[in-house]
Formats: structure tokens, sequence, C-alpha cells
């Protein structure tokens, strides 16, 4: 008996004649990520296949796994040549701590296999009956679980039990290339995620702000790129200096409109650095309604300011349900450590909810925007994960 | 760089670690070996004990070697006294407040005895605590880290003790030892000290206890320090110890007088408008603590630091545990409580450098009140 593990997709299905590029780029993922995993890889008829790994490496195999986007779910299974005491053997195995009802499905593509596919999963559920019978209960139609028993061709079978899911989507590179806005919240991490997950490849930037927000707050931000960027196939993060700018909207525009004409500084730098990376699209982790800046009104003052089209994929979400991505990609814990971040400084008692956009224009006309964001430009600091 | 964050931690004396270096590499032994090299280790680790007893002028004390100041409180505060009433201040360092906290979890009966304005224990409270409590035990911190106050612990011994002899009397006395001429005084019972507040060693620290009393350890093991303290001593740290101690006492009146006229420069010459002093009346001279009006102590410290000027903060710039729990204690408004810087010195500094460091925070004080406030 060997170990192996059964790797599932799922929308590449949908796929038509273009199929062979996701699944190309599917399988070019899976082996970036397992390169330092002692184990072979084999592309099947829609699905991977790892075998040959030291058992020891088996949680770590698992946990890459689950952060590749494309991925439907696997299953860990048991190879056993094409003979039936020896399958039995592997469904008796992989039977020992289970409990409740259970069916046994079998697929014979080795048609010289005797005996046919109802016949071995009525007698491989028996032979169960007979040793776990205590424990074991047969329910053809809703099982707890089901042992499946793939008879191979090449005169493999595989028996498993489990699927685990994995994150589903397409696989990161299929979907063109984007820029994360990430500061060092809850959302924009989730954010990053999603979009990860829809396949496209993201390139992060952050507005740090010194004196007003310390190397802390970086540090903060750095960690959370770095953790959406193992969804991502690894991801390079841009730091640009916010100071200047923060402190000349704060001496000459109305402080209500410091946050608007804030965020239109940061959407003009972000398009600007997009478009030097080849990213197509700028992301952020904006939910409607959740704070003053996010109303349909500063969210319309933000975008008019690019040209790019801008990704939102929080922007029905509720915030707790936020959390729970965030708690499930282990950024939350992260999020929550109490550093200021460049939104919390200057900020004014009555920010403008509902901005009116001539207003804000009129209110930032005071400034040298060009020249501020060209100085931003000049330093531009870059981390690669 | 003027680095005056040295409550915080100090330099390592390079004259203490060039002294300790053979025990990193001639004289590694292990010393509970029998063999002549681990005795002679074993040796010398009494030899820095005697010593430090001496710097304390403590005749009838044992020293515990541990791992730092915060361990020696742990044992102290959960070695002796099993069970009764705990009496400590609101102004304590975290490894003897939330070591209260904890035991409140187990069911004691906890005091926290409130503060004077400079974050010294308010005394009369106190004494009218032990007198209408049977109090067990008592923990005072000797000087308070975050404000420097100084807390009379040799009186306030003597007199606890003249209404409740059988208290036991703890003093955390990390940010004193070394710094503050002073003697153990047979009131004392236990007393935590740190070497890498004296430019000695992180992982190094000890408790002074006094003899006949008996402590359980709170990591058991190979029996080392006679049982009290198990795991194989850190003999380099403990000897770093040692020497950086002996540079310190051996100039101690003048180490104080020194950084007492950096003390009364900083006093003198901080922008008055623009700030609060807090560290007033009886304080060590090691610690001067102020809050700027208007200006977030975490801001301070990062624009300070961009000049090459490191400060602490006493406040973490962030919405949960914004203030210092001890600052809050002693009766400061928010406004207050946002704005603390703690500067801490170290005989080691330059005057000139102090001339420099309290230029550059006046400076910094007006053009971030100049940026920030329209």
């Amino acid at each position: 008996m060997k170990n192996a593990i059964i790797i599932r997709y799922c929308e590449i299905h949908l796929k038509g004649k273009n199929r062979g590029f996701f699944e190309k780029l599917l399988k070019d993922n899976i082996k970036k990520s397992l390169k330092d995993v002692d184990c072979t890889f084999t592309a099947m008829h829609s699905r991977y296949l790892i075998e040959d790994f030291d058992e020891i490496d088996y949680e770590l195999i698992c946990e890459k796994l689950k952060k590749i986007a494309g991925i439907h779910n696997f299953s860990p299974a048991l190879v056993v040549e094409n003979d039936f005491e020896n399958i039995f053997e592997a469904c008796k195995f992989l039977c020992k701590d289970k409990e409740g009802t259970f069916k046994v499905i079998t697929n014979r593509a080795d048609k010289t296999f005797s005996p046919n596919s109802m016949e071995t999963s009525m007698l491989l559920g028996g032979r169960l009956l007979e040793i776990y019978g205590d424990k074991l209960k047969v329910d053809v139609k809703e099982p707890s679980f089901a042992v499946n028993v793939d008879i191979r061709e090449d005169k493999k079978t595989f028996v498993y039990t489990d699927m685990i899911p994995c994150m589903s989507g397409m696989p990161v590179g299929s979907a063109g290339k984007g820029l994360l806005l990430i500061s060092g919240g809850i959302d924009s991490p989730v954010a990053g995620y999603m979009i990860c997950k829809r396949g496209m490849k993201l390139n992060a930037l952050h507005f740090h702000s010194f004196p007003y927000t310390g190397e802390a707050a970086k540090e903060k931000v750095k960690k959370l790129t770095k953790k959406v960027g193992e969804y991502n196939g690894g991801i390079n993060l841009f730091v640009v200096s916010f100071t200047h700018i923060q402190e000349e909207i704060h001496k000459n525009c109305p402080e209500e409109f410091m946050i608007t004409i804030m965020r239109r500084f940061m959407m003009r730098i972000a398009e600007k650095i997009a478009i030097m990376n080849g990213d197509q699209t700028i992301i952020t982790g904006e939910s409607l309604g959740q704070v003053a800046s996010q109303t349909i009104e500063s969210i319309t003052s933000s975008n008019s300011v690019v040209k790019m089209p801008v990704l939102r994929p929080l922007i029905a979400f509720d915030k707790i349900d936020i959390i729970d991505i965030s708690r499930k990609i282990d950024t939350y814990e992260t999020s929550i450590l109490p550093y200021e971040d460049c939104c919390t400084v200057f900020l004014p008692k009555f920010p403008a909810i509902k901005p009116n956009l001539e207003k804000v224009i009129k209110a930032e006309s005071k400034l040298d925007i060009d020249g501020l964001i060209d100085e931003a430009l000049k330093n531009i600091e870059k981390f690669s994960f | 760089m003027i680095y005056l964050d040295n409550a915080a931690t100090t330099k390592p004396s390079e004259n203490a670690v060039n002294l300790a270096k053979k025990y990193l590499e001639n004289c590694y032994f292990n010393p509970s070996a029998l063999y002549q090299f681990g005795i002679d280790c074993s040796n010398d680790i009494k030899e820095a004990k005697e010593y430090i007893l001496k710097t304390l002028g403590a005749t009838n004390h044992n020293v515990i070697f541990n791992s730092c100041g915060s361990e020696g409180d742990n044992q102290a505060i959960f070695g002796l006294v099993k069970r009764g009433t705990f009496v400590t201040d609101k102004g304590e360092h975290s490894a003897v407040y939330k070591s209260f906290l904890e035991l409140k979890n187990k069911g004691q009966n906890i005091i926290f005895c409130d503060l004077n304005k400079n974050g010294s224990v308010n005394t009369d409270k106190l004494f009218q605590i032990i007198k209408e409590n049977r109090v067990d035990f008592l923990s005072i911190m000797h000087v308070n880290n975050e404000t420097g106050a100084i807390n009379d612990v040799a009186l306030i011994g003597k007199k606890v003790k003249e209404i409740n002899p059988k208290i036991i009397f703890h003093v955390d006395g990390v940010q004193s030892y070394g710094k503050i001429p002073f003697r153990i005084t047979k009131d004392i019972d236990l007393f935590s000290i740190s070497a890498h507040k004296i430019n000695a060693l992180k992982g190094t620290g000890a408790l002074i206890i006094k003899k006949g009393l008996v402590i359980s350890p709170i990591i058991f093991g190979g029996g080392q320090e006679n049982g009290l303290r198990s795991g194989t001593e850190n003999v380099f740290g403990i000897k770093t110890f040692q020497y950086a101690s002996k540079e310190h006492y051996d100039s101690i009146k003048e180490n104080y007088e020194k950084v007492l006229s950096f003390y009364n420069y900083f006093n003198e010459n901080i922008d008055k408008e623009n700030t609060i002093t807090i560290s007033n009346g009886n304080v060590s001279p090691y610690i001067f603590t102020f809050s700027v009006k208007g200006i977030r102590g975490e801001i301070m410290m990062h624009a300070l630091e961009e000049k090459g000027v490191i400060v602490g903060n006493g406040s973490a710039c962030s919405s949960k545990n914004r203030f210092s729990r001890v600052i809050e204690a002693c009766g400061y408004s928010e406004e207050v409580l946002d704005g603390v810087v703690r500067i801490s010195f170290s005989p080691y500094i330059d005057f000139e450098e102090i001339k420099e460091a309290v230029s550059i925070i006046n400076s910094t004080i007006l053009l971030l009140k100049r940026k920030m406030n329209k």
C-alpha cells in the first residue's frame, strides 16, 4: 500500500477549447508550490496525482494545496495493485477510525478486473461489515461517508474516503494582473484573497506615513501581504510615503474633505504604479457604507480620478462575513494588532459622508497635485515575498 | 544616534563583556560538574553572588540567579505565600501587576493601592490598607519604570512590619539597582533585579531573598541554585552581570550626580508651554517622563527617531490599551495620557548629547504642532 493524493479542479471543467490553457496553468502552479517537496506529480484526465512522497511531508503538502487557487478539493488515497484482497485491505485500513453509515462506490476502468463494479462494491461492503459491523452501517442513499474504489487500467487501484475542500476558483495567472491597495486593516487582505481566488496575479501597494505611523505598522502590512502572497504564488509589496501629501492636505484643504482627498491621491498614485508594473486594475477592500469613505458618493469621488477599472470584491459583504474569511485565511490576528495606519492620523471629527464632487475638486485645487504625486513616486520601497 | 531609552534596556558594557569573555571561550564547563573545571565555574558564580550582595549591603540575604526581572517577581509572588491577602500598588510593572491578576484568578484576595500624581505609592492609603486587613504579602517597586518615582521602600518596610511583622515584603528593584544608592534592610524579604538595565546582558537576573525564608521554585529540574531555580546556570551572563555591577557601584554617586544634571537640564529646558512634566518630586534622575500637549507619544517617538533621538513612549498608539495603565492611575486626563514620552538616561551619555537631544525635542514639538494643528 502506498500513499497518494488525488487533486481535483472544478470550474475549469466548464471551459471549452481553451481548457488546456487553464489546466496547464494550474499544473504549473501546483508544481511550483511543491518544488521543495520530494514527490512525483502526474497529470491525469481531469485531475492530478501526487505520489512517492515521504509520509512526514503529507501535512505540508496538504497545507500547500489548500492555498492554490483552482483546486476544488483533494483526497488522501491509498494505492494498491488491482487485486481484490489488496483493495479490501486498503478499505479496511481507511475505515478503521470511521463511524456511522457508508457505501462503497467502485469505478472500474480496467474492464478485465473481475468481479464487476456493482459486485465489487457489494462484496467490499459486506466484508467491511463483517469487521466493523458494531460501528458501521450501510446506507446507499445518504451515507456519512463513501469508500471510493478507482480500479484503473494501469493496474493501480486508488482507494479513498475523504475529500478535503480547497480554495476553488481559477488558477492564479489566468485572469490578468492587478494592484491591491493594502492597509493594516481586516478588509484589504481579504479583498486580495478573493481576487487571487479568481485567478488574478497580484502586486500590493501600501501608503506609509512616518512619523505619524511607525515601523511596526509597516511590519504588520508586510506580514499581511506575505499571507496574501501565499495564495498568490508570491507577491510584491510597494510602499509609498504619504506623509507630505497628508500634511499638505491637512494644511490647505477643509478638514471634512481630508479623507476624501487622501483617497483621491491614493488612487492616482496606485494607477501610476499599476501602469509601471503592467497591472490592469486596482483592487480595494471597500465595503459599501462601512465607513464615511465608503459611501457611494465617496467612492464616486475617489473613482473619478482614475481611468483604470477598480475592483471592489467586498463591496456587498457585511463586516462579520469579511472577518470570517480573514480568520479562515489567517490574517485576522495580524490585522487587529494595534498599530496606527495612515488613514487614522489627521482624522477629522466630522468627515464629509457624502462629499460633493465639485466641492472636492475645488477644495484640492490649492494643492500641487502632480508635484506631490511625482515626489511620492520618487521613493518607492519594494519588498518581495 | 542619541539613545535615551535606557530604562528599556542598556548597551552592554564592552569592558564587562570582555572580562567575562573567558566564560564563553574557555571556561564553558557545566557548574554542576564534579571535575575541577566545573567546580571552578561554580565558585565563580558564588563570587558573583557575594559581590551582588555586597553592592546592596546585604548581610542576611541570599541570591538566586535567574533569567530576568520578571522571573524574580513571579517567583517572589507565587513562591512564598500560597494563599491569603496580597497587596501591591497600581504603578507596578506588568510582571507584578499581571501576576497579581493571576492570583486573583486563583481566588486570592488582592488589593491595589492608589498612587500619587508622580506615580509613587500613596503611603497614607497603603498603611491604612495594612492596618485594616490581615495582609500576607506586599509588593512595592523601588523606582517606577514609567515615571521614575521613588518609593522609600526601606521606610515602607519598617512601618509595615511594625503594623504586621508577619507580612512578606517584596521589592521590584529592577530600575534602581546600580543606579540609586541603597542598602537592603532587614524588612525587605525579597528584591528582584535585572542585568540588562545596568549595561549587562538580557537573559540574566536575580532574586535576593532573606535567609531563612522557604521559597518554592517555579522551574523544576536538575536542582541548580539549591533547588530553587533549576536549569544550567548562564555563567557568562552572570559574570557579565557581576562586572557591570562593579562598574556601576564603583562610581554610583558620581553617576547619580551626572545623571541628575541631565535630568535637571531636561526639566529646565524642555518646552514648558507645550509639555507637562510627569516625573516630579522624589524621582530617580534616570527617568524623565513628560507629555506633549496635542501630539501622540508614538508620533513624537517616530519623529524623534527620524532625527536620531531614541526615546520610549508610555502609551501605545492604538485604539485598544491606548493609554498607559500606570500614568492613567496617576490621575491624568486623556489628553495628557495621549502624549506621554519617556526619556531615560545612562551615565555613559555626554552632556553635549543631552543638550542636543533637548534642542531636537523642542524643535520637533514645534514642527509637529505646526503640521498637525492648523
